[in-house]
């Protein structure tokens, strides 16, 4: 009786091995807000931006910070706080948009290669070198230019290129699923193919995806900027971040603000999508 | 009794590790006489390596080594870390276990020689040359003019195991500390290194400090032999004696371990259980819990290393209450 | 290793048919008639029919495909619209500006990368090493073009230390000119290059033979710089050169974002001059310029890596 009770006290429960093993840490609880701030900004940019982006205002041109306008205004008096606000809308477009086509994409066809193998994994392979031997950026500028500037054809230009990153992501893992005895087990019960793929063997290769995605999507958020700031992607009126620090560029030495603030959105978003990523790969014990 | 070579005192050294700082070295006292081959053995986690370690000081911060190494009549413990390093490679030098990762891949033989030999000597650069293809050869390397620009991995096993002694040899250390440098060789290629070893401290009137968990290898070339268990010495005493007569019921334990003592080449496997951390000993015997011949006595302080007759040293309470080993006629 | 140059150049032919592949196909997406968007504005009756006859656009695709191949194999990349000289010509005139820019930088990153992640390490989950690793997140998360707009807006515009474009006369002046885009360029590489290199240097630092190099007395800086960054040095290659697309990616927007006179200058400049002879030619360009440094950083690998020559 007199032993057993510091044996209740000293060993882990299984709920306490769970909190343990899934403590948040600094870095993830800064990610998660960081991506909630955006998200909330890109849901109902209305009810935060304390002006209209649109409305001009002559009598406040390229107005440095101010209480009355906190980033300035730009060359046209529009409120450069509340353009950024509407353009967070933009931009997580561009993250979820540039990244979903190539997620289920790349994901089914990753599934199929990795279970079944053969020539289809051959020409997948020759595939991969490819899209490896090219610069991914200038692919999609090569894609874009070609179709032309604007952010649908830049959707179609990533996602041409990113569902083979997700593909060859899926088949690894699927690969190394199908040895597992839940597979054969599956195969036993006589369950098809497909049922066994994507009920049995792709849910365990999704965390994988996810944390692949997350980081994607604050790639992707660099490059759809990048190519705004080219003009190649979304184009002006529309307000995007990069097309922002574009309109800004020929007063930098004036109105440094203009450019510099959208920038800032820039580099806070990527940086809060890649702090959720890394933060819920090192939770989950994912390796990358 | 001649004044020894090394003498160490009371040598505690801890790591810091993610649970806090943990002592590894627990009040060690060793004595090496010039010329003699000391063996150090014990179990896995008895402190063997990390006494060597200590000895040359090789113990990153924030690790602490503390007590006395007395090389020469002089502490090494509290010299500066340029002193130390006059003292590393040039008069005590030093070989590990694992040739293939104790020796950078991407730096030829002759390179990792001659940088030692930069280090300590003033020989002009042909000289160095010279002097590194002679240890090649002092080691037993064939073509050693060819195999000088060779990089390890285009030595085999024991190969590498001489160029590694080679280059620990470089300077002509007095004391050169061998942590297990047989164990990861096959059994004929440990017998040509053991013999090696033994070769050169008589050529090179060199002592060496031998860290095994072999007995055999003990019995076949040490002069004496210090038995430690977490992290302290539990005998010390030259090899015949201690063999034949333990005085500490771990060293009994651990000869009897061993099937055959002249066929004995095979890493112990004693008494049930695993040797304690030294942190988490406390104030009695450390061997205790797994001692046939514990005794209320055992538990009353942790038993001090006291002096026998014949330069012997025992931790044991019981030492003189021990059976005879029954094979004692190695 | 030279004696193998042969054979990997060989290995080399699959890829660089991939390219031709792709740099085909890329025209093939242009929507409505390929000659009359290879003319552009220069697009009569008589050119059209020229162009279709020259380049085999009424033939079957794979004759088209040949064709290309055997232009390709000339030298020939076809004429660009809004210059009306060759492409190659074009790109020859451009190309060395952008081949300095892109070793620079590669420089840059290097001087930036290695010597701080060494500091990083050896400060390993100590306030530096976590200051550096949350800097250099943020670098990772920061556009190229921002990091150049910001250079050129507060060094070159605001304060005059550097000038705010083009590539001057002469050759001090032109490395004055590439700096702080060669500088840009290095920032965004350094920053993908540290998180592995810092995990790289604490492994090698950790690695045995740092242990016995120590333990035969040398100084700590012959074993830092004989031991752990020799070692270092090879991971250093293999991941520069599984990054070099991405330095070429970044190349095209620095150059823009300086105006810098290469070819990925003249990328954008032919995208919106809708000249695709030369958006076809300079993507090509710089797929091959890629299978170039993996095959560059191989042999360098080879050269530094003794295990790797057998």
């Amino acid at each position: 009786m007199s032993g057993a009770l510091p044996t209740l006290a000293e060993a882990p429960t299984e709920a306490s091995l769970r909190r343990k093993r899934l403590r948040i840490s600094v870095p993830l609880t800064l990610g998660i807000i960081i991506t909630v701030f955006f998200l909330v900004c890109a849901i109902v940019p209305g009810w935060i931006a304390p002006y209209d982006p649109l409305s001009f205002d002559y009598s406040n041109l390229q107005v440095g910070p101010s209480w009355i306008h906190l980033l300035g205004t730009d060359n046209f008096g529009r409120d450069e706080l509340s353009r950024i606000i509407w353009a967070a809308q933009v931009d997580i477009q561009i993250a979820l948009f540039c990244t979903i086509p190539p997620l289920i994409v790349g994901t089914i066809i990753g599934s199929l290669v990795g279970y079944y193998g053969g020539i289809a994994d051959m020409i997948f392979g020759r595939v991969v070198d490819l899209v490896v031997t090219f610069p991914f950026m200038v692919l999609v500028i090569a894609i874009v230019a070609v179709l032309g500037p604007g952010l649908v054809n830049v959707y179609i230009a990533v996602s041409a290129v990113g569902w083979v990153f997700y593909a060859r992501l899926v088949r690894s893992e699927i690969m190394v699923l199908r040895q597992a005895d839940f597979a054969a087990a599956g195969r036993v019960m006589g369950y098809s193919d497909l049922r066994i793929i994507f009920r049995h063997l792709l849910p365990n290769a999704l965390i994988a995806v996810v944390v692949y995605w997350m980081t994607d999507m604050a790639l992707d958020i660099l490059l759809g900027s990048s190519l705004g700031y080219l003009g190649l992607g979304a184009q002006p009126p529309t307000a995007e971040w990069g097309v922002l620090v574009s309109d800004g560029k020929n007063f930098m030495d004036t109105s440094w603000w203009m450019s510099v603030f959208p920038g800032i959105a820039i580099v806070l978003c990527g940086t809060g999508l890649s702090l959720l990523g890394d933060g819920v790969a090192d939770l989950l014990a994912v390796k990358r | 009794m001649t004044t020894p070579l090394l003498s160490i005192r009371g040598l505690r050294t801890t790591l810091a590790t993610e649970r806090g700082q943990v002592t590894v070295v627990d009040g060690v006292d060793l004595d090496v006489q010039p010329g003699e081959i000391l063996g150090l053995v014990g179990e896995s986690g008895s402190g063997k390596s990390m006494t060597l370690r200590s000895i040359l000081r090789l113990i990153r911060a924030p690790g602490r080594v503390s007590g006395q190494v007395l090389w020469r009549g002089r502490d090494l413990v509290p010299l500066r870390e340029a002193e130390m390093r006059a003292i590393r490679g040039r008069e005590i030098g030093m070989i590990f276990q694992e040739p293939m990762t104790a020796l950078n891949p991407v730096l030829s033989v002759g390179a990792q020689i001659l940088e030692n030999l930069v280090a300590h000597t003033d020989l002009g650069r042909s000289a160095r040359q010279a002097r590194a293809v002679e240890l090649l050869d002092l080691v037993g390397i064939s073509a050693p003019a060819q195999r000088v620009n060779d990089y390890p991995h285009q030595f085999s096993g024991g190969m590498r195991q001489r160029a590694m002694i080679a280059i620990a040899l470089a300077s002509n250390p007095t004391l050169l500390l061998a942590d297990e440098p047989t164990t990861a060789l096959d059994v004929t290629i440990q017998d040509q290194i053991l013999k090696l070893l033994m070769h050169l401290r008589a050529t090179l009137k060199m002592a060496v400090i031998l860290v095994t968990h072999d007995l055999g290898v003990v019995a076949q070339s040490c002069d004496r032999v210090a038995v430690l268990y977490a992290g302290r010495v539990a005998e010390y005493g030259a090899v015949g004696p201690v063999f034949a007569a333990p005085h500490h019921a771990y060293t009994l334990g651990l000869l009897r371990s061993v099937p055959d003592a002249r066929h004995a080449r095979q890493p112990l496997r004693p008494i049930g259980g695993a040797p304690p951390a030294p942190d988490t000993v406390g104030e009695r015997c450390a061997f205790m819990p797994r001692c046939a011949y514990a005794t209320a006595a055992c538990a009353t302080a942790r038993p001090p290393l006291v002096s026998l007759s014949d330069g012997r040293l025992s931790a044991c309470v019981h030492w003189d209450q021990l059976e005879a080993n029954e094979w004692a006629a190695v | 290793m030279l004696a193998r140059l042969p054979g990997r150049l060989l290995q080399m032919i699959p890829t660089f048919v991939l390219i031709g592949i792709v740099v085909f196909v890329l025209i093939r997406l242009l929507p409505g008639d390929p000659a009359a968007a290879l003319l552009g504005i220069h697009a009569t009756p008589e050119a059209l029919a020229r162009i279709n006859a020259q380049l085999g656009f009424n033939r079957p695709v794979w004759v088209q495909f040949l064709l290309f191949v055997g232009r390709l194999l000339h030298g020939d990349l076809g004429i660009s619209v809004s210059e009306r000289i060759p492409v190659t010509e074009v790109i020859a005139r451009r190309l060395p500006v952008t081949l300095i820019l892109v070793v620079m930088a590669a420089i840059f990153a290097l001087i930036l990368a290695l010597p701080l992640a060494f500091v990083a390490a050896l400060h390993q989950n100590r306030l530096t090493d976590v200051a550096l690793r949350g800097i250099f997140q943020v670098g990772l998360s920061t556009p190229i073009f921002y990091i150049g707009l910001l250079m050129l807006g507060f060094l070159g515009a605001r304060l005059h230390w550097f000038p705010v474009g083009g590539i001057g006369n002469g050759v001090v002046s032109g490395f004055y000119h590439l700096f702080l885009p060669a500088l840009t360029l290095g920032i965004g590489l350094s920053a993908i290059l540290m998180r592995s290199l810092r995990s790289t240097v604490i492994g090698v630092l950790r690695a045995e033979y740092v242990e016995f190099a120590r333990a035969k007395g040398i100084a700590p800086w012959r074993v830092l710089t004989g031991h752990v960054l020799r070692n270092s040095l090879i991971t250093t290659l293999t991941l520069f050169g599984l990054n070099v697309g991405t330095l070429l990616g970044n190349t095209v927007i620095v150059e823009n974002v300086f105006a810098v006179p290469g070819i990925g200058g003249l990328l954008v400049e032919a995208i919106f001059g809708r000249d695709y002879p030369v958006v076809q030619g300079v993507t090509l360009v710089l797929a091959v310029m890629v299978s170039l440094v993996f095959l560059l950083t191989d042999i360098a690998e080879s050269w530094l890596d003794p295990r790797l020559n057998g």
